[in-house]
């Protein structure tokens, strides 16, 4: 029977087996003759060369259902998502110390993860596969494992220190993952540099497929750097994975959204990723621009006319068309409240400290482009630009200014800008911004070491658009500015000391929102 | 109405035993058991945080952990794992390097194993004292950097050290053999009564030696070519 019309047959089967993973029908598909299978945007292909290559030892619709109780496991148990992926990749690569090889051994131990929650869970001819199959080195060790864990005889040699090492690693408790890779990754440390030292060029180290990025959709791919980043990894060790993970990244296309025609494309920046991904887990709530009082006066209600009154206000049908004292009514208008416009988001400038006592955002993580890129986040969630000033000693050049945009990757770019120089801000340069836009809120982060703080304070003082203040860590000068903006009601201050104060700041919030009332 | 789960009526898991299971429930056991016992040394011996390496509380440090390890069955792997653990603060309250090493001693030398390997590159503390008393017929290998008084007091057993060692290293040892594969401390020997300490990369000074022998990259540095103690090279 042709694999095709097997997979057909045993499909609904596997379906039940593994509680009807959400998959599409396996495809059958000539590939790299080594490789068994592979999963391409959840699309499992069975290579029919492997199945018709070990035919003779074990049936071809064992074979297929072997391989596809392998590739669903991985999809349902381990790594089941990008961010496991990331998190054991990272947590290997602490040992082995290089890229490839803690590839090697995060793929390595996923298998052993998914095929042992197969067998201990289902019934699945994996253990005859691994029998038949063609193994090298550490493939021999993996299986010699597996022999040990799942109490079957594979026929494999057994390198006795080795696997009583590696059988007592709690595959199956996900909270030891962590842990179980980085002790899986010690043990087979050495068998992975001798096997890299073997290789030949072109061959493929696993015969069940490489894990790859192929099987990943790319709204997982962005959640996973989401939760990566968010899961307390500095933005060295961030920025090391996406590194080690960008060409596979390119490969499937993370970051080249919309980038039609030719030509190499930008390099993913690892430090724009990490800060976005940052700000994304951190929302910062806008607040609208609120409803105003218009200056019209319409009627509200009566009141007795009086000599003297004007006579535009009278009620001619409640007074009976008379003009008389104590008959003659005559309307109380108050001025009426309406909406100016549909409630919205104004356009934002930020403004962000990159001097040299500011941190160096590529270096450690710096609060003030992440709080930046958190008010970034939120001002493009609602549709609205942003435009960002950088300053260090603006007067001397120490500035970058981009206009009003929705261009994330832009914005980012500019934010993540690091000048390390003095600080004073060059006021004129904000005016184009600010006639750019129809009333744009102003976002300034800065430590308010500003050597030219007083000009700052006088700027800030004459325009009425909303302001909100975040100043990194408590100095004088932020104490001096706050007293100084303290009776502005269209300013608010934050302080932001440690990360978790990043989601207290409310962009946009005024102390009074009438605007005619400032 | 047709119910939404007939589909799975049939449906039977099969959650089977497999070997993993017991080897990982006894790894747990014993693990239990070491951690406790360390615990209980700690109690008797750090009541106040503080632990100085002295000759009498050495003494009584490796008699309460002698006593702890022989009341449970291990293996070699236990005592890699434990090292690993006491980093896990979760587990284990608080890591002191002193009555850490001599626990880890004690573990090695009371092993059923003849041969301890521990690969211990990744571990971030350097455990003091690792091959106190390290008797005969046994062999203890390390693979990682140690800290002060490796090997001290060694009674004829092999204590071979894949990394650095610091200061006082084979101090009071009565026999046995130390082998460093890079570079040691300061008074390496001090108050060494027989045995040899070859060291693969530099010796940074030597202690009062009585009797033994030191090798610095297979040259006998003490007694031939006697240097003044402590001189730093």
């Amino acid at each position: 029977m042709i694999p095709e019309e097997i997979i057909k047959r045993i499909w609904p089967k596997i379906r039940t087996k593994h509680l009807f993973p959400e998959l599409p029908i396996p495809k059958v598909s000539e590939s790299r003759e080594n490789v068994a299978l592979e999963m391409k945007n959840k699309q499992i292909t069975i290579n029919p060369a492997f199945s018709d290559k070990i035919a003779h030892k074990m049936d071809v619709e064992e074979v297929i259902e072997a391989l596809l109780d392998h590739g669903i496991s991985h999809y349902t148990y381990c790594p089941w998502d990008f961010h496991t992926h990331l998190r054991l990749f990272a947590e290997a690569k602490r040992i082995v110390k290089d890229k490839e090889r803690a590839k090697r051994a995060a793929g390595l131990f996923m298998d052993v993860v998914a095929d042992t929650y197969c067998v201990k869970g289902k019934k699945t001819p994996l253990p005859e596969l691994y029998k038949h199959i063609d193994k090298g080195k550490v493939d021999e060790v993996i299986t010699s494992l597996y022999q040990r864990i799942w109490g079957v005889d594979l026929c494999a040699k057994e390198d006795r220190e080795v696997v009583r090492r590696l059988a007592r690693i709690p595959y199956l408790d996900k909270k030891q993952w962590n842990k179980s890779i980085q002790k899986f990754s010690r043990v087979i440390k050495v068998l992975l540099e001798v096997e890299e030292e073997d290789r030949q060029e072109g061959s493929q180290a696993n015969p069940m497929g490489e894990h790859g990025l192929d099987g990943y959709t790319l709204e997982e791919i962005d959640q996973g750097l989401r939760n990566f980043a968010n899961q307390n990894v500095g933005l060295k060790e961030f920025k090391e994975t996406f590194e080690d993970f960008e060409d596979e990244l390119k490969e499937v296309g993370y970051g080249m959204e919309g980038g039609m025609g030719r030509g190499e494309g930008n390099p993913l920046d690892a430090d724009l990723i990490y800060y976005m991904k940052l700000a994304e887990n951190h929302s910062i709530p806008i607040k609208k621009l609120p409803m105003e009082k218009r200056g019209f006066l319409n009627p509200h209600s009566h009141c007795p006319w009086e000599i003297g009154r004007p006579f535009q206000d009278v009620d001619v049908w409640t007074s009976f068309g008379k003009i008389m004292p104590g008959i003659t009514q005559t309307w109380n208008k108050i001025e009426g409240s309406t909406f100016g416009e549909k409630e919205s988001v104004p356009d934002c400038i930020i403004i962000i400290d990159s001097s040299g006592s500011m941190t160096n955002p590529r270096k450690n993580l710096s609060y003030a482009v992440l709080g930046a890129a958190c008010a970034t986040d939120a001002y493009l969630r609602n549709d609205a630009k942003v435009a960002v000033y950088n300053f260090s000693d603006a007067p001397m050049g120490g500035k970058a200014i981009l206009n009003f945009t929705s261009e994330r990757d832009k914005i980012y770019g500019i934010l993540c800008k690091y000048f390390g120089g003095g600080t004073a801000l060059y006021l004129n340069e904000l005016d184009p911004l600010l006639e750019a836009s129809r009333e744009p809120d102003i976002f300034i982060i800065t430590d308010m070491k500003i050597t030219n703080l007083g000009k700052v304070i006088g700027y800030l003082n004459n325009i009425d658009n909303r302001i909100t203040a975040v100043y990194i860590g408590e100095n004088t000068y932020s104490l001096r500015f706050r007293e100084a903006m303290e009776r502005k009601k269209n300013i608010s201050f934050y302080n932001v000391t440690k990360r978790e104060d990043i989601p207290k700041i409310v962009l946009g919030k005024i102390k009074e929102y009438f605007r005619g009332n400032l | 109405m047709k119910n939404p789960f007939d589909d799975f009526r049939e449906h039977r898991t099969r959650e089977r035993e497999i070997p993993l299971d017991s080897i990982i429930q006894s790894r747990d056991r014993v693990m239990s058991k070491i951690i406790k016992g360390y615990e209980k040394l700690l109690e008797e011996e750090v009541k106040e945080l503080v632990w100085l390496v002295q000759y009498n509380t050495v003494i009584k440090a490796y008699t309460l952990a002698e006593k702890a390890v022989k009341e449970f069955d291990y293996k070699a792997e236990d005592i890699e794992e434990f090292c690993y653990e006491l980093e896990s603060t979760d587990k284990i309250p608080y890591l002191i390097t002193g009555p850490a090493g001599i626990y880890i001693s004690a573990l090695c030398n009371y092993a059923q194993e003849e041969e301890v390997l521990l690969k211990l590159n990744d571990l971030k503390t350097q455990i003091n004292l690792i091959g106190y008393r390290l008797p005969v017929g046994k062999k203890v290998a390390v693979e990682g950097n140690m800290g002060d008084f490796t090997g001290i007091g060694m009674e004829g057993g092999e204590l071979v050290v894949e990394g650095n060692a610091k200061n006082y290293t084979g101090a009071g040892m009565k026999s046995g053999r130390i082998r460093v594969a890079n570079n040691i401390g300061l008074h390496t020997g001090e108050w060494m009564m027989g045995g040899e300490i070859f060291v693969g990369g530099r010796v940074r000074g030597l202690g009062k030696i009585v009797d033994g022998k030191v090798y610095e990259d297979e040259k006998l540095i003490y007694p031939r070519n006697y240097r003044q103690s402590n001189v730093y090279y």
